[in-house]
């Protein structure tokens, strides 16, 4: 049911010293890539720092879901849940009593494990997999948001909003509308999560995890404790994905039921991941920076339709239809997505050469 | 090339392929010469596309409306252009639409039909100084924030439901048939449940029970007879339903077939029965029933004209959703005149100043209360009359007399 | 059991678990009764609940042959509802015809559009990993569903069937519409079952459930049974898009709320289980409306998660389907 891509990070690689010499490798890439990235508070349009953000927003979400469903083989279809648990942990606590939103992304990000442990736990135990699995995770993220629709202390439907500050301050978490701090502290979640599950998978924890996707039956022979590993990974994918919540909290400043325990966030978990490259340590990365954009592109693009499209003014409907268009060719050309597929055909190059 | 390069590489083609895409979006400056930019915020697809649609008509039509009569005049004769926003129904495509078009600097903001939406493009507009007027959206919470940039057209979900149990026990009075109990049935979110609370609450001063109260999910509903058939076992004189379009229509088909004995079916906010349409889809057992919601006041002249330009335009009647979009442009254009300024500032200023006669149902010139209230919006009263919604109440803006009692489908 | 057991599972394999879960919906009307204290009201939930769970079941009857035979978990099953309900709008409104006169074009549309997705898009995906099928299916979901607000705008369209009026049953009512799309569920399913059982086709589809490579063995075509079997699925959306048509408000997105439970539905009947989806679907329509009299002001769809979650646990292989 996983994909079978290859992970970048060690776990098939033989010697110490090749491991480390990738992982140096890995981390000066991360570096440049991060000092390029830093810069785009300058040198995008103001116009697209949004969309930015919602690169961002994307690129720890499918981090966290390709930590679990790439690396992990625990196909979810409702990371909403810990979304949502990070964006709740994070407004009950600031608008409810004050508590600082670092604090608050913590408290998420520990609850979120606690409930994927607590998920999974029950899953395995009862050898939930596969596609019943995903079912599984997408009913408890409905469940949940089921849940707050109709509790009145989380503010049922009303929802949240996060009271805006006379001046900015970095422990409450707010800037400026457009402040560069908010990309600033987004990448950095980023970069801190991209290191997390870097790390992860070149501990043993992580090389077990990998083990265990590839051949449960044989690890379990092993003698490795295939739940433990499998619930470590979960919690570390449910923090990881509770803090895109929080994150998202504080720059949206509005948190209601649907959106943040909503279907779509389990969605846009999943698409970047697909795209960019699944089981791949940069595939969620490279596949945030091209859906992100996506939808505005094609928007901007078909905002006034060209002549030949004239028919169709006053119609709503076009960009959306482009942009499921280009969602299903990629899926259909790039199996292992844009970075899988790219990174198979140079690996190809260089062993025949 | 080694592997340890190609992640840079793949991430730096992406990087300047989603740049070279975005670069479409050109920067226009709102402060100088050319014209104005009004931001548009509707869901044009998703589920709402219908009435987003609608309402986005209803801004060009202001905007081209002001246009042809020489834009303006306080700024050397400035025409207004659309910049237009797809919230796709969704909150956080909303606000990233909303902070799109501050930055390519629209002058003000008009939008959003969903309450989540808008709760999520105020603190945006507030934080950007930049105006923001809500056409549609009801929920209380949105301006209970202290914003100073927001102001809403529509009249709020509370003042609906005190204004329908004010109507209702009047109505009912007024032709000898008081009720001593309605039965209320309600979608299940913020917008049904603060409906309901004011309705209560104002329809027990008047000596009016409400019970039972019933709910449901209208994302998932497909069917409503089991709860009619409650409000039938209950023998309540009345139904009171709170709502959005599919489950109006589910609702009306279920109390024509489970027959429940009542004086009234009454509507409040309801998507559904105030909705031209509504009589073609629910049948002839939509006959007599009420709602009361924003209407156009038909008895104005300026509404007649909107209506018929609408018509002439899109080739469809306009919603009442089109008319408070219309009136939104119309509002931030008359304080153009006003605040001679398109800095966010001195417009908010001239919005909240603002005395400009609606062409939906009203007390007076809309006004803006301190929270950003429309302090005149006034609910109106409509029945189904010969398969078409009608204004029977308040009297002096009804074209059709109440029918009381109006047992469903007689 | 595999899948191709379960297509055609025979009564006599029927364990206790069924029994369970019918005394569990006898144990929800029980409790509907003292709630409530009407008859009345119970009756009319019961009723109402069968009837509602009919439609589940013609949905997910379509759903469990493609996520059994094909084990693709398709998204794009309610944007397919969709489709029908237009084509059976736009037959009624440009001929103004009785809209069950649509129920054979909509049958043969679907089944021509399933097979052209499934020949066209997924094809090429078969084998892939569990994402890449179901990212397809959900763009697929979206393109079809923004074609149709090109094509029809996002405005509610309705169609009517004249003199459509409450049958009384046993002191509850339900639309005529209603108990016909009940019927015509019932005879979907025993249609389906034939097929399966009685057929060259039903048995190719059986053995390229059972295995792939066995069945491409003994000669048969895999691709083409995927196509058919895809149509097929989908040729049952297209029913129930007709047979839901006369009281359904017709909207681009009017499908997407049937998606998730008809899911839960094929959970419960077990995969590819053609007989345990049609009952799977009428307990599901029962505790959503016995739930809704039971538990006020909360969303019955609630106990409908937790009641699939129980299954998954207890009985991955669904309430109809024998422990492997």
């Amino acid at each position: 049911m996983t994909a079978v891509v290859a992970p970048d990070a060690g776990a098939h690689e033989g010697t110490v010293t090749r491991r480390h010499r990738s992982a140096r490798g890995t981390l000066g890439v991360l570096a440049a890539v991060t000092a390029v990235a830093a810069t785009m508070p300058f040198v995008l349009p103001e116009s697209q720092q949004a969309v930015a953000i919602r690169v961002l927003i994307f690129a720890l979400l499918a981090t966290g879901w390709n930590l679990m469903s790439g690396y992990g083989g625990m196909f979810s279809f409702g990371n909403a849940a810990y979304f949502g648990v990070g964006a709740y942990a994070d407004v009950v606590l600031l608008v409810g009593h004050g508590v600082s939103p670092w604090i608050g992304m913590v408290v998420g990000a520990a609850l979120a494990a606690l409930l994927a442990v607590g998920t999974g736990y029950v899953a395995f135990r009862y050898k939930v997999k596969g596609a019943y699995f995903a079912l599984a995770t997408f009913a408890i993220a409905e469940m949940l948001r089921l849940l707050a629709t109709d509790t009145t202390w989380v503010n049922g439907t009303i929802g949240y909003h996060v009271p805006l500050l006379a001046e900015e301050s970095w422990w409450m978490f707010q800037f400026e509308a457009n402040a560069p701090e908010y990309f600033w502290i987004g990448l950095a979640l980023v970069v801190v999560a991209f290191l997390a599950v870097l790390f992860y998978l070149r501990s043993k924890a992580g090389r077990y995890t990998v083990a265990i996707r590839d051949d449960e039956d044989a690890a379990a022979a092993l003698g490795i404790a295939v739940m433990r590993y499998k619930l470590t990974t979960m919690a570390l994918a449910a923090a990881i994905t509770s803090v895109a919540g929080a994150f998202y909290a504080q720059y949206y400043l509005f948190v209601d039921p649907d959106i943040v325990l909503g279907q779509t966030q389990s969605i846009q978990a999943i698409v970047p991941a697909v795209v960019g490259g699944v089981g791949t340590l940069w595939g969620p990365v490279i596949g945030a920076v091209i859906v992100g954009p996506l939808s505005t592109v094609t928007a901007s693009l078909l905002r006034t339709p060209p002549d030949a499209l004239s028919f169709l003014a006053g119609r709503s409907g076009l960009d959306v239809v482009l942009y499921a268009v280009l969602v299903i060719v990629i899926v259909l050309v790039l199996p292992k997505g844009l970075y899988g597929t790219i990174r198979q055909f140079v690996l190809d190059r260089w062993r025949s050469r | 090339m080694g592997r340890r390069t190609l992640p840079l590489l793949a991430l730096v083609c992406s990087v300047s392929l989603a740049v070279a895409g975005c670069g479409g979006g050109s920067t226009g400056s709102g402060n100088s010469g050319g014209t104005i930019k009004i931001g548009t915020l509707h869901p044009l697809t998703g589920p709402y596309a219908g009435d987003g649609q609608q309402m986005e008509n209803g801004v060009k039509l202001a905007i081209d409306d002001i246009n042809a009569a020489g834009g303006i005049k306080a700024l050397d004769g400035r025409k207004l252009e659309l910049a237009g926003g797809d919230t796709q129904g969704k909150p956080d495509v909303g606000q990233s639409e909303a902070q799109r078009l501050v930055t390519e600097g629209v002058t003000a903001l008009v939008g959003t039909y969903q309450s989540a939406v808008s709760a999520n493009v105020a603190p945006l507009a507030e934080r950007n100084k930049v105006p923001f007027v809500i056409d549609i959206s009801g929920d209380d919470g949105i301006l209970s924030h202290g914003y100073k940039y927001a102001f809403r057209m529509q009249p709020r979900n509370t003042v609906f439901g005190t204004a329908g149990a004010k109507y209702l026990q009047e109505i009912s009075k007024a032709a000898g048939k008081p009720l001593p109990k309605v039965a209320y049935l309600h979608e299940s979110t913020a917008f049904g449940t603060g409906v309901f609370k004011a309705f209560k609450a104002e329809a027990e001063k008047a000596g009016i029970t409400v019970d039972p109260e019933i709910t449901y999910d209208a994302a998932s509903v497909s069917d409503l007879t089991t709860q009619i058939t409650q409000v039938k076992a209950s023998g309540a004189q009345a139904l009171v339903v709170t709502g959005y379009y599919k489950d109006g229509v589910l609702a009306a088909k279920a109390v024509s077939t489970v027959k429940p004995p009542l004086d009234a079916v009454y509507g409040i906010a309801n998507g559904a029965f105030d909705q031209p349409q509504f009589p073609t889809d629910a049948g002839p057992a939509s006959a007599g029933y009420f709602d009361v919601n924003y209407h156009l006041n038909d008895k104005s002249p300026e509404a007649t004209k909107f209506a018929q330009a609408y018509q002439a335009k899109y080739g469809q009647p306009p919603r009442t959703g089109a008319a408070l979009a219309y009136d939104s442009v119309r509002v931030i254009a008359a304080a153009l005149e006003r605040s001679k300024s398109v800095d966010g500032s001195k417009l908010r200023d001239a919005i909240a100043d603002t005395d400009l006669t609606p062409l939906t149902l009203n007390d007076g010139p809309i006004t803006f209360d301190d929270k950003g209230e429309n302090s005149t919006a006034l609910p109106a009263l409509t029945q189904v009359v010969n398969a078409k919604p009608t204004v029977v109440y308040p009297a002096e803006f009804a074209t059709a007399k109440v029918t009381y009692p109006a047992a469903p489908g007689a | 059991m595999s899948t191709a057991e379960a297509l055609t599972t025979r009564w006599r394999s029927v364990p206790a678990a069924p029994v369970v879960a019918i005394g569990l919906v006898f144990v929800l009307i029980a409790a509907a009764l003292l709630k409530s204290g009407s008859g009345t009201i119970t009756g009319q939930a019961v009723l109402t609940g069968l009837v509602n769970g009919g439609v589940y079941s013609l949905l997910a009857m379509g759903l469990t042959l493609i996520f059994g035979v094909l084990d693709i978990v398709n998204f794009a099953h309610g944007a397919f509802l969709a489709v029908a309900l237009f084509v059976t709008y736009q037959f009624v409104s440009t001929t103004g015809a009785n809209p069950y006169v649509a129920l054979p074009i909509a049958i043969a549309a679907l089944f021509a559009l399933g097979a052209l997705a499934q020949w066209a898009l997924l094809n090429h995906t078969m084998g892939r990993p569990l994402e890449s099928q179901l990212l397809l299916t959900l763009g697929l979901s979206l393109l079809v569903s923004n074609l149709l607000l090109l094509a029809f705008g996002g405005d509610p369209l309705s169609v009517a069937v004249a003199g459509d009026h409450g049958v009384n049953v046993l002191g509850a009512v339900a639309n005529q519409t209603r108990l016909v799309a009940f019927g015509g569920a019932l005879v979907l399913a025993a249609g389906l079952y034939l097929l399966l059982g009685r057929t060259r086709l039903g048995r190719a589809i059986r053995a390229v459930a059972a295995s792939r490579q066995g069945a491409g063995l003994v000669g048969i075509d895999v691709r083409k049974i995927y196509v058919l079997t895809f149509g097929l699925g989908t040729a049952c959306a297209g029913a129930a898009g007709m047979l839901i048509a006369p009281f359904t408000t017709i909207t681009p997105t009017a499908g997407d709320q049937f998606n998730i439970l008809a899911f839960v539905v094929v959970v419960m009947g077990g995969l590819g289980n053609v007989a345990g989806a049609l009952i799977s679907g009428i307990i599901v329509g029962l505790v959503e409306q016995l739930g809704g009299v039971l538990l006020t002001g909360q969303s019955p769809l609630f106990g409908v998660f937790l009641v699939f979650i129980l299954i998954l646990v207890a009985r991955p292989q669904g309430l109809f389907g024998a422990r492997s």
